[in-house]
């Protein structure tokens, strides 16, 4: 599939970027060597096949307040709601459309993506091997942490495995909503808008992000905005951005998106996932 | 009677599963059942919001209401949304689309319109920056909806390359060419800043679930066109799975209720590819769901045919459609 190519491509630099802000905020400790893939770590009973999950569906137009029809471009129809309810939720104005782009870049809009399931994509698999073994100590132990190293990256957001069910630690610590969950819960689409929100808050939160490119240049490497800010690579994200952008038909001048971003009224992780996600099943949560 | 449509071939028969019958007798039915249709159109389209702000004015039929409403959500969306053609090409859109929806009706025939290019406004072309060109898309290749085109050229000299009939399925509106089914509409770009021809070409598409212009709208063509849809498409959707809840896989395709449904994901981004090119999801419902429609609302028209107005029922009776004349004879026996 088109979108599989893309994202062995491109979507491990964002992958991979997520790795070094995750890194920067949780592990200051040495990678330390872990079981094989799919393996329970020493002393952990395994887990076991996880249960069944079924989230609420799509979010519809009636779940939201703002204009689904206005800049949206050729993002499709049914999904627009989501990133609406993404930006009322995460209260981050104009964030929508943003994540619109961004879903297109990593995914091009299929919320089962998958990054890690093909024999070619080892590098998306050795990717959340390395997220995993590098950071594992240093976080709440993850049920389905095996599973997840072995996993590669997916979702509508291209997510890695391991980032995705750690999403809210720097935030709540143990009290993170998805560590209890498999990596397969990142193909329902209001899992994996949990955990781009959280992200986007993130950017904008800890780094100097000038203007809505900058975004998408935080989003491949954060470092892309600290010691990177102005290099080849940096300048490449923001041009890839800017030409998805105009690919989908998203007008970043139209009044329906701010100069700025500003995660100033985030309501909180906790606040978020219950906007977003609602409530998993006891076994998981 | 029991409105029978079996003479218009054993494909429509099988449209039962995708749009439920109602009583054209029954306010709250009909209600009901024009509010479910046009929501589903708005859904598809992309004017749930304005959808639910518009309320159907009083004083019309309530069928008229509810097409009139939903026409006017779909116009305040067209507005929101950028122009998808230039005022020229919109301007001319609009006259050819006048001219033929006239001789549409004229031939009972709205639901695909055929003309000689050469013979409307413009001739279909319209300037741009110097150069003549085509206001429409020339579809006479094979597709979902016909076999192709294989006749005659234009009378007279194209300004604009004119060399086969403009052809425009508005039943489907906007999936409006047979061989472009690929994507969002093409009718739905018909807007320029002043000029809105997607708008009458909703409109038409939605005058077909009226009760009156229903049954002056020729079936058996629509009925040739849906048998050449189900055939080409039956076998791509036999492929899927029936969706049952629990079990349906992730962001697959499946079957549901007749219809495309995606689990988690969304239908916008999936479609069926088969020997006449890509059918995106949502056409596929939506086209589908306009044939349901039609036959639902010539089913209800035929029940309650004593009840409507005397010239339907006598444009019924005299209909050049055996099919229909033979209903309507029955229902005058019975009356």
């Amino acid at each position: 599939m088109k979108w599989r190519t893309l994202l062995t491509v491109t979507g491990t630099a964002a992958l991979a970027g997520g790795a070094f802000l995750y890194g920067r905020r949780a592990s200051a400790a040495e990678p330390s060597p872990g079981p094989a893939p799919g393996q329970p770590a020493p002393g952990q009973p395994a887990p076991g096949p996880a249960p069944k999950i079924e989230l609420p569906p799509l979010p519809g137009p009636a779940d939201v307040k703002g204009d689904l029809s206005r800049n949206w471009g050729e993002t499709p129809l049914d999904l627009r709601a989501l990133f609406l309810l993404m930006e009322e939720t995460s209260r981050i104005a104009g964030s929508a459309r943003i994540f619109a782009g961004i879903a297109y870049r990593e995914s091009r809009f299929v919320t089962t993506a998958h990054n890690g399931d093909a024999v070619g994509e080892q590098g998306e698999r050795d990717a959340s091997l390395r997220a995993y073994t590098n950071n594992r100590d240093n976080n709440p132990p993850l049920r389905y942490g095996e599973q997840a190293a072995a996993f590669g990256s997916g979702g509508l957001f291209g997510l890695l495995a391991p980032y995705f069910l750690w999403t809210g630690v720097p935030e709540v610590k143990a009290s993170a909503p998805l560590l209890g969950a498999p990596p397969e819960l990142m193909f329902q689409p209001r899992a994996s808008a949990f955990a781009a929100a959280v992200y986007m808050q993130r950017i904008l939160k800890n780094y100097r992000v000038d203007d809505i490119p900058d975004i998408k240049a935080g989003w491949a490497s954060p470092t892309l905005l600290t010691t990177g800010r102005g290099g080849e690579s940096y300048q490449d994200v923001r041009a890839r951005f800017l030409a998805d952008m105009k690919a989908v038909g998203i007008d970043l001048a139209d009044a329906t998106i701010p100069v700025r971003l500003d995660a100033s009224s985030w309501p909180g992780v906790p606040a978020v996932f219950a906007g977003l996600v609602g409530a998993l099943p006891k076994e998981l949560a | 009677m029991t409105a029978d449509l079996s003479c218009y071939g054993a494909s429509v028969r099988g449209l039962a599963e995708v749009v439920a019958d109602f009583d054209l007798r029954s306010p709250m039915d009909v209600l009901a059942w024009y509010r479910r249709e046009w929501q589903s159109i708005a859904d598809l389209l992309g004017f749930p919001q304005q959808f639910a702000r518009v309320v159907p004015r009083e004083g019309a039929s309530r069928t008229a209401a509810m097409n009139q409403a939903g026409v006017e959500a779909f116009t305040a969306m067209l507005r929101a949304e950028r122009p998808g053609v230039s005022a020229n090409q919109a301007r001319v859109q609009m006259a050819v689309l006048e001219r033929m929806i006239a001789a549409g009706r004229e031939r009972g025939e709205l639901w695909r319109i055929v003309v000689d290019a050469t013979t409307v406004p413009g001739g279909a072309c319209y300037d741009d920056a110097g150069r003549s060109l085509r206001a429409f898309h020339a579809d006479t290749a094979a597709g979902y909806f016909g076999a192709g085109w294989t006749g005659p050229p234009p009378r007279a000299e194209s300004a604009c390359g004119w060399q086969t009939p403009l052809v425009l399925h508005l039943g489907t509106f906007p999936w409006v060419y047979s061989s472009r089914l690929d994507g969002p509409g093409p009718g739905a770009r018909w807007s320029s800043s002043d000029v809105l021809p997607a708008a009458l070409g909703l409109q038409v598409a939605a005058s077909l679930m009226d009760p009156a212009t229903n049954l002056q709208q020729d079936a058996r063509q629509v009925a040739a066109i849906l048998d050449h849809f189900i055939s080409h498409t039956a076998a791509l959707t036999s492929r899927l799975p029936i969706y049952q809840s629990g079990q349906a896989e992730l962001g697959k395709l499946h079957r549901r209720g007749g219809l495309l449904y995606v689990h988690q994901g969304s239908l916008h981004v999936a479609g069926l590819d088969g020997p006449r090119g890509r059918i995106a999801a949502p056409a596929y419902n939506y086209i589908l769901r306009r044939f349901a429609c039609f036959f639902a609302v010539r089913r209800a028209a035929l029940r309650a045919l004593a009840t409507l107005p005397a010239e339907v029922q006598r444009g019924a009776l005299t209909s050049s459609d055996p099919c229909l004349r033979q209903h309507a004879e029955e229902a005058a026996r019975a009356a």
